[in-house]
């Protein structure tokens, strides 16, 4: 239909006339328009539209969704039925609802237009200045796109939401090689509301750039021990990730979350709060709504060492009768420490400056083991050197409650702001 | 998806050009405990054109499949490798002007099934799973099947059609033990559709019984000691190593941007008992279970015989890159949706199977593992590797012993490779994984078992 911003509506009311009992759809028009660089040179620019609306109706208890990517009534109609054939198929599920009515609300952040001289601009300032600081190293690959989207979710019991967002988003791969000597790969990423600073500026680019010249030539590390591993910001917002998935819907629906009875407990060190701010002024990225139909809002997930929030949906939190989460998680936010990075380094006798962790899912009690990149030896409070076949293990939920030090300095990528931390008791192996 | 005549666009193509029209179709349902909690039909298709001039590429796409639209992305793709040329003014040559034609439907000829049909499989499964395994306490069933119909032209004058199904099924149970719940996963997945693929859940019952007896056999098991060992490798596992520590070190464009395969050409790199291929669409006569016989370039796709006994002999290349090196394009660029570009990506790789046996292998090992399943893996520029495994055994003195739990693998795949003593002399392919590099995609992979020393850690 031509005029987009009614489509989801348009489909809840085709819905009703279907005969679904409860129905709900979103719409979300995405525009990217993306410079890509590969080993070194700006060689594609993208323009990229896409569409995706989804439904999902409710008849009898039974659920169905479909998604297309039109929104031509033709194509709308030909989903609907599709849909009540999934519904009609589908099992009876007392739990399936959707979202209660809300006040409609609109929301609107970013440039919804990108300025793409300018994007190239500071694409070749960036590349120039690798190439002048950091020559022996590679960017195998860095994107910096300008995405716009709009959002409108709608359903049958009145709720109407509407949001456009737009943000640029850069992201580089790299390595170095010094001769036939090269490095692991490392990357780093971030979001922001426009290109008014140079994007080498931004946190984590001098710093991780820089670690990847000093490590092609790495040593490895003899024998086991237990020691202490610092991870950094990067490196911490992918453990975060980890930890935040036992608390969604799935590991609680079947109850192998290792957190499934801790909450209102102490799961971590008192000095440990961790907040989910989709709506953060901090962090260019976000979110307004969520994905079935609430207006969402920041939370805390652990407040001083307890966890105070799942991470449940509507779904999971009518199966699993805990409270529904306020978010849907993400955009998380580590509050700082009081103690200076250059201070937690020398308080380690033995152990691991861990920059990115490569490891196996962990398992359902929460123990992992993987492979330390990008990392160094630390022992007798001095980096030593950069470490390569070198292999840490622990558990997730002991690991919370052994935090030594959490840093003043935290990295904001637009997308997380996260310290630095100190965690005791980790198992740390070389060859 | 509707068939087009692309070909009467081909008048507005200014320099080496693609333009293809792409449909993916995705059918999911997924039952936890009895209960579905999706059910659910996804699609998205659109046109797609990019366009090249001297060195710099322009790419567009929109959702619509109309006449319009289809001339907008043309416009638009060539306007951005124009916009990219005036800045950056490469200046390099043309690119290799090859051409193919042909189509490929691997669409079932079968009634396609209702929904209630593949509800119907899945409540199958998950019935005999509640029946018969008394010790669960969480079952997972999920039935996903992934249909991708593609229309190319190039200005080359390439004409392909292609339809690549395939379809999988996770299956996830639990139990308790006293350290919390474990669990254990297979994922079957192969070519096809629904209805040539999932017959009947019966045919599932034997592979259920055996994950069964893993799942209790790994509740009691161990977790293994730390460093270097002696361990065999099941097929799932050689065939992840394949991919990710080696194929992607040796894509053309990881050569390009740095990675150590650069430094190997014609060198040893493993056990001449390794031979390592990317077959494009058919291996030792039988079709893969990615076949891909004509790129998104239009090229011909062709086997890529990365290593042949033990000697780096060969990367994998779209147009681009076999310029630059001065080969033939190896048909190995691939995009996943409409939207994407194409990218150098593997097809089906595999070490070729050897002459010993599994159980000749087992009984080799004085002390060490034998390592069946892979949860995820990652390898970097260096071929260090990682990988999760899920569910081995030990070897003490010839024999299976106690199960493992979950626990990691490492190493250095150019160094490991060369440690290879033995390779099995069966083979199976997988086609579950989706192979992440920009864009996600489906990729085949398989292989026999192989001997070999790997650091394995754990806690």
């Amino acid at each position: 239909m031509a005029d987009r911003s009614r489509v989801s509506e348009f489909c809840v009311k085709v819905l009703l006339e279907a005969g679904i009992e409860k129905a709900e759809s979103s719409l979300l028009l995405t525009r990217r328009h993306e410079l890509n660089v590969d080993s070194g040179s700006i060689s594609l620019m993208r323009t990229t539209d896409d569409v995706n609306l989804s439904l999902t109706g409710i008849r009898d208890q039974k659920r169905g969704s479909t998604s297309i990517n039109k929104t031509d009534d033709g194509f709308i109609r030909d989903s609907v039925l599709e849909l009540i054939e999934l519904v009609d198929a589908g099992e009876s599920d007392p739990i399936n609802e959707i979202a209660e009515a809300q006040t409609a609300e609109s929301f609107s952040r970013g440039p919804e237009e990108p300025d793409v001289d300018l994007m190239y601009t500071r694409m070749k300032a960036f590349l120039g200045y690798c190439g002048t600081k950091y020559p022996n190293l590679i960017l195998e690959q860095a994107i910096l796109d300008h995405t716009a989207k709009q959002r409108y979710y709608s359903n049958s019991n009145g709720v109407s939401f509407q949001s456009v967002r737009g943000e640029y988003n850069f992201v580089v791969v790299f390595i170095s090689r010094d001769g036939t000597s090269t490095s692991s790969f490392n990357y780093v990423g971030v979001s922001m509301e426009d290109l008014s600073k140079e994007l080498h500026t931004y946190d984590g680019m001098d710093r991780l750039m820089g670690q990847s010249t000093d490590q092609t030539v790495t040593t490895n590390l003899e024998g086991s021990f237990t020691g202490d591993v610092i991870t950094t910001p990067e490196c911490m917002e992918d453990f975060i990730s980890t930890i935040t998935r036992y608390l969604g819907d799935y590991p609680l629906i079947t109850g192998t979350s290792i957190f499934k009875d801790s909450l209102g407990k102490v799961i971590a060190d008192e000095r440990l709060s961790l907040h989910s701010r989709p709506v953060s002024e901090e962090l260019a990225g976000g979110y307004f709504f969520t994905g079935d139909g609430f207006k969402a809002e920041n939370s805390t997930i652990i407040d001083r060492g307890v966890l105070s929030s799942f991470l449940l949906g509507l779904y999971g939190s009518r199966k699993t009768g805990k409270e529904k989460a306020v978010n849907s998680g993400s955009f998380y936010v580590i509050d700082p420490g009081n103690t200076d990075f250059d201070k937690m380094v020398e308080s380690v006798e033995k152990g691991i400056l861990l920059c990115r962790f490569s490891g196996g899912n962990p398992s359902s009690n929460g123990d992992f083991s993987g492979v330390a990149k990008n990392s160094y030896y630390i022992e007798n409070g001095e980096i030593k050197y950069p470490v390569s076949e070198t292999m840490v293990a622990g558990n997730l939920k002991q690991m919370l409650k052994t935090i030594k030090h959490i840093s003043k300095e935290r990295v904001n990528n637009g997308g997380s702001i996260i310290p630095w931390i100190t965690f005791s008791g980790i198992t740390i192996s070389g060859k | 998806m509707k068939r087009l005549d692309l070909s009467r666009y081909s008048d507005m193509f200014t320099g080496y050009t693609e333009l293809r029209v792409q449909e993916n179709r995705n059918n999911r349902i997924a039952m936890v405990d009895g209960t579905i909690l999706e059910n659910s039909r996804d699609s998205a298709s659109g046109v797609s054109a990019r366009s090249y001039r001297s060195g710099s590429w322009g790419f567009a796409s929109s959702p619509e499949i109309n006449d319009d639209a289809i001339r907008h992305v043309i416009r638009a793709a060539s306007d951005n490798a124009l916009f990219l040329d005036r800045h950056e003014n490469r200046r390099e040559s043309d690119l290799p002007a090859s051409s193919a034609v042909g189509e490929w439907d691997f669409a079932t000829k079968k009634t396609v099934a209702f929904r209630k049909d593949r509800i119907d499989f899945v409540k199958g499964i998950d019935s005999y799973i509640s029946r018969k395994f008394k010790r669960i306490v969480s079952r997972t069933v999920v039935l996903n099947t992934l249909d991708m119909e593609k229309q190319l032209i190039t200005s080359t004058g390439s004409k392909a059609f292609s339809m690549t199904p395939r379809s999988l099924m996770y299956i996830i149970l639990a139990v308790d033990t006293s350290s919390g719940p474990v669990e254990l996963f297979k994922v079957p997945a192969t070519l096809g559709q629904f209805e040539d693929v999932f017959a009947k859940p019966s045919l599932y019952y034997e592979k259920l019984d055996r994950l069964y007896e893993h799942l209790l056999r790994k509740a009691e098991g161990v977790f293994p000691g730390t460093g270097i060992s002696d361990c065999i490798l099941a097929a799932d596992l050689a065939g992840i190593l394949a991919h990710e520590a080696i194929g992607h070190t040796t894509e053309a464009d990881s050569v390009r941007g740095g990675s150590v395969a650069a430094d190997y050409m014609d060198q040893m790199v493993a056990s001449p008992l390794v031979t390592l291929v990317d077959f494009a669409h058919t291996a030792m006569g039988e079709t893969c279970p990615v076949p891909v016989h004509i790129d998104d370039e239009g090229t011909f796709a062709k086997d890529v015989t990365i290593i042949e006994d033990g000697v780096l002999r060969n990367y994998m290349h779209n147009r681009e890159s076999a310029l630059e090196f001065g080969v033939e394009p190896t048909g190995n660029a691939r995009g996943f949706m409409f939207s994407d570009e194409p990218l150098i990506r593997m097809r089906n790789t595999a070490i070729l199977p050897g002459r010993s046996t599994i159980s000749e292998m087992i009984e080799s090992v004085e002390d060490g593992y034998y390592l069946i399943q892979s949860s995820n893996g990652q390898a970097d520029s260096t071929s260090e590797f990682m990988f999760g495994v899920v569910l081995g055994y030990e070897i003490k003195n010839g024999k299976l012993g106690r199960a493992l739990r979950d626990t990691t693998i490492s190493g250095v795949a150019f160094d490991m490779l060369k440690t290879v003593s033995a390779v099995s002399d069966d083979m199976s392919w997988t086609c579950a994984g989706m192979c992440g590099k920009k864009q996600s995609i489906p990729v085949g992979m398989g292989g026999p078992a192989i001997k070999c020393r790997i650091n394995i850690g754990g806690r």
